[in-house]
């Protein structure tokens, strides 16, 4: 048996065996000069409207805000220090870390938003007005301007064209050069009829021939503008996890103020003590510590500041990630819902097999012979342009059988979902082909006889893994088609890697339960439906959402639609219906189904990464608190807990608020990329978190701030 | 007399306007206000330790933290707006 090699020209086939790299696809985006704006945009996210948005950063704000004032007059709450010029030196470098602290956060995210608007960029130079071709109702040809184009108008569209906004192919026969919104180079056929091939995207280009194109949205309405203004942000809201992390952040940053508020009383009860038991020195030593500026370090250095830098970078890092996938997701919501999904819905064809069923073979039934079957499918398939209908002509073009159509009738029976069968119509002949049962069916209502030979041959095929269909000529059964299917290469280890991760997998699929129950097998899924309807589809997803599970799936056509908005995930091919773009909230503009399992890959990255870095961020906050408290209030006697021992109060505050600003842009580029991700239990990715980050958490900052302690020239 | 209570009322609206559209400037104008009532609290509960214009600040900063705090309560049962 040979295996097909793609050639140089062909475009090439990403496996979802492959490592994600490969298979990620990244549109032309440019991101020259895309730092230099972020840092921009940084500054201008110091205007307080936009920086009360983020709670954590708000705080260290408002303390560049005092600590600045406390710079300015180092006496204006009072007076703590006698060396009013070194008190002023400190607070002045507090404020500048502080403020540092504050821009890093901002810079963060700037970076991840810039990649979103660098995406929209490239997009928004696709989007140009172009002259279009609209077709009048008395059949003349009107030149009007792409943006006077509304739905339900009909354009001429030639070769060399812009398509001048979104449409359905209803004449001619085109190849269409998608790249602007795919970045896939290699064209796409165009052709009216299917659901799969006539829908085409304003902005792209006609490479050959000539279309006549229906209009289907209106100007502004297109989808590349609701693209530009998904990865844009322009409606980013918050995701339920974003929500629970911000009132625990809230939370903790509240206690925080709470103690340090309170922290003046105490230490001037305490101070009063030590007057009288060690004397005035350290009562004034003890009091120095608790001055404004120090107070506002210590609030900083305690409060969450490194996940409330990096929160919202992640949240939109994620979803450039899955843009970096060709797909766009309608909201976070959808991104972070992949991570959590419990049960994948999948089709079998163009899923888990090659989308390409071809005819192998024609097993011949009731005496006839594989000539006379070939003859029946040929004539059976004469108006069928499925890749299968296709395959099924060319294997009997190939036995011998031909058809001269001169002065006859012909008319072409459409498949459909009820009746799962299709043909034609030649001269008062029947010919018909499709599921075995109903051509079985079909035959006994024209008065047939069904013989015991076709389901000898039905389970034959079925045992091989392949979709049987019966062909006929009126009431006479000529015998079964085998098509064959073939299993993507990689999908039984994707698929043991869900399951490791607590991911059920369902096969969906029309074929019988003999060979759905072989390539379930083969593909390695943990349960399947056989001779599925689309009503099949929306019921195994209410079922498992009964069970409390979220569900994700894939359609293209207009009957997935409730699927898709049933799912929680519900990702639409770009290819398919704009009934199914509209009902998911996710769209793949490579129309590879196959990605649903990389959604559910990228989301599950995305929660890890904020729980990594959460854990990560309060666990810095142990250490900060050693460096802290025992040398500000080391007269207290709390010197022993001087555990790195670092130089004093001063030095111990500067080394850990530099290192709290530092650690902020340190952690940008894990942000953006995402903590790796392994296919673990939750049990096993838990042990790991708290292992790596947690305590990994408590001992990078003790390193890192004594070393800062050490270079710095404070005494 | 009616007319000056019908001139109260437009006030009031006018004031009401006013303040949702300058939210901010009128909050702290009412902050300084209250701190005019707090500043000297502060200064005779610290006895000669602060002078008058920092007890005005630390009162200041005592109400700029009480806000704070609400803001972040505010945050905690209203976190979408965030």
């Amino acid at each position: 048996m040979s295996q097909h090699q793609p050639s140089a020209t062909e475009p090439q086939r990403r496996s979802p065996g492959g490592r994600r790299d490969d298979r990620r696809h990244t549109p032309k985006v440019n991101r020259k000069g895309i730092y230099q704006r972020a840092l921009r945009s940084a500054f201008a996210k110091l205007d307080p409207r936009i920086a009360v948005r983020n709670p954590v950063m708000f705080v260290v704000w408002l303390g560049v805000f005092v600590t600045f004032l406390v710079t300015l007059d180092p006496n204006l709450f009072g007076t703590v220090s006698d060396h009013v010029a070194q008190q002023r030196w400190l607070n002045g470098i507090i404020c500048l870390i502080l403020f540092f602290t504050v821009l890093f956060a901002n810079f963060a995210e700037a970076v991840a938003e810039g990649r979103g608007k660098a995406q929209a960029d490239a997009l928004r130079s696709t989007r140009s007005d172009t002259i279009a071709r609209k077709i009048l109702p008395d059949g003349t040809v009107q030149e009007v301007n792409s943006t006077a184009l509304r739905r339900g108008d009909q354009v001429r569209v030639v070769a060399g064209d812009m398509i001048p906004a979104d449409g359905e192919v209803i004449q001619g026969i085109g190849s269409v050069d998608e790249s602007a919104i795919t970045g896939e180079s290699a064209p796409v056929l165009k052709q009216p009829g299917t659901d799969i091939a006539s829908s085409v995207t304003g902005g792209t280009r006609l490479l050959s021939d000539e279309l006549l194109i229906r209009i289907t949205s209106d100007p502004g309405q297109g989808f590349i503008d609701r693209m530009i203004s998904l990865v844009e942000g322009a409606s980013r809201t918050k995701t339920p996890n974003e929500i629970a992390l911000t009132v625990l952040l809230a939370v903790l940053t509240q206690v925080f103020l709470i103690v340090v508020a309170t922290l003046p009383a105490i230490a001037t009860y305490i101070a009063n003590f030590l007057e009288t038991t060690l004397g005035t020195q350290a009562a004034t030593q003890f009091r120095s510590g608790s001055s404004i500026a120090i107070l506002i370090a210590l609030l900083v250095a305690l409060i969450p500041t490194t996940i409330g830098g990096l929160l919202s970078a992640i949240g939109i890092a994620g979803m450039d990630r899955v843009a970096q996938f060709n797909v766009i997701a309608t909201s976070g919501r959808a991104v972070e819902a992949c991570g959590d999904v419990n049960t994948l819905v999948l089709d079998k064809t163009g899923t888990i097999t090659l989308g390409n069923r071809l005819a192998d073979e024609f097993i011949p039934v009731n005496g006839h012979a594989v000539a006379d079957v070939a003859q029946v499918c040929l004539a059976a398939s004469l108006f069928d342009e499925t890749p299968e209908g296709r395959s099924i002509v060319q294997l009997a073009q190939q036995l011998g059988a031909s058809l001269d159509l001169t002065g006859k009738q012909a008319e072409g029976i459409e498949f459909s979902a009820r009746t799962r069968m299709s043909g034609t119509d030649l001269d008062g002949a029947e010919y018909r082909k499709g599921a075995v049962d109903a051509i079985k069916g079909f035959v006994r209502s024209r008065g047939g006889q069904v013989p015991d030979t076709l389901d000898q041959a039905y389970e034959q095929v079925s045992h091989l893994g392949g979709t049987p269909l019966a062909a006929c000529r009126g009431n006479d059964i000529y015998g079964v088609i085998y098509l064959k299917d073939i299993v993507k290469p990689g999908l039984r280890e994707r698929f043991d890697q869900l399951r490791r991760m607590g991911v059920k997998t369902v096969m969906l699929t029309g074929d019988n339960r003999i060979t759905a129950s072989v390539i379930a097998r083969e593909a390695g899924v943990d349960d399947f439906i056989a001779e599925a309807t689309p009503e099949d589809k929306i019921e195994v997803i209410r079922t498992e959402q009964a069970q409390g599970k979220l569900v994700a799936m894939t359609g293209d056509g207009t009957n997935d639609a409730p699927a898709l908005a049933q799912a929680n995930v519900g990702l639409a091919m770009n290819s398919g219906t704009q009934a199914a773009k509209e009902a998911a909230n996710m769209v793949d503009l490579d129309s590879d189904p196959t990605k649903l399992i990389d959604l559910v890959t990228i989301g599950k990255q995305l929660l890890i990464t904020r729980g990594a870095l959460t854990t990560f961020s309060v666990a810095n906050d142990i250490a900060k608190y050693f460096a802290i408290i025992p040398t500000l209030f080391a007269a207290a006697g709390i010197g022993a807990l001087n555990i790195m021992q670092l130089k004093s109060a001063q030095s111990a505050i500067v080394a850990a608020l530099i290192y709290n600003a530092l650690i902020i842009p340190a952690l940008i580029p894990l942000a953006l990329k995402g903590v790796e991700f392994r296919p673990l239990t939750a049990d096993q990715l838990l042990r790991r978190n708290i292992l790596i980050y947690g305590i990994g958490g408590v001992i990078a900052p003790f390193i890192a701030i004594k070393l800062i302690d050490l270079i710095l020239p404070i005494a | 007399m009616f007319s000056k209570l019908i001139h109260s009322i437009e006030s009031l609206t006018h004031f009401d306007f006013d303040f949702r559209r300058h939210k901010f400037s009128v909050a702290l104008f009412f902050a300084l206000c209250f701190n005019l009532l707090l500043a000297p609290l502060v200064y005779a509960a610290t006895t000669s330790e602060l002078t008058r214009s920092q007890a005005w600040a630390l009162g200041l900063l005592g109400l700029s933290t009480a806000a704070l705090s609400i803001y972040l309560f505010f945050v905690m049962f209203a976190p979408e707006k965030f």
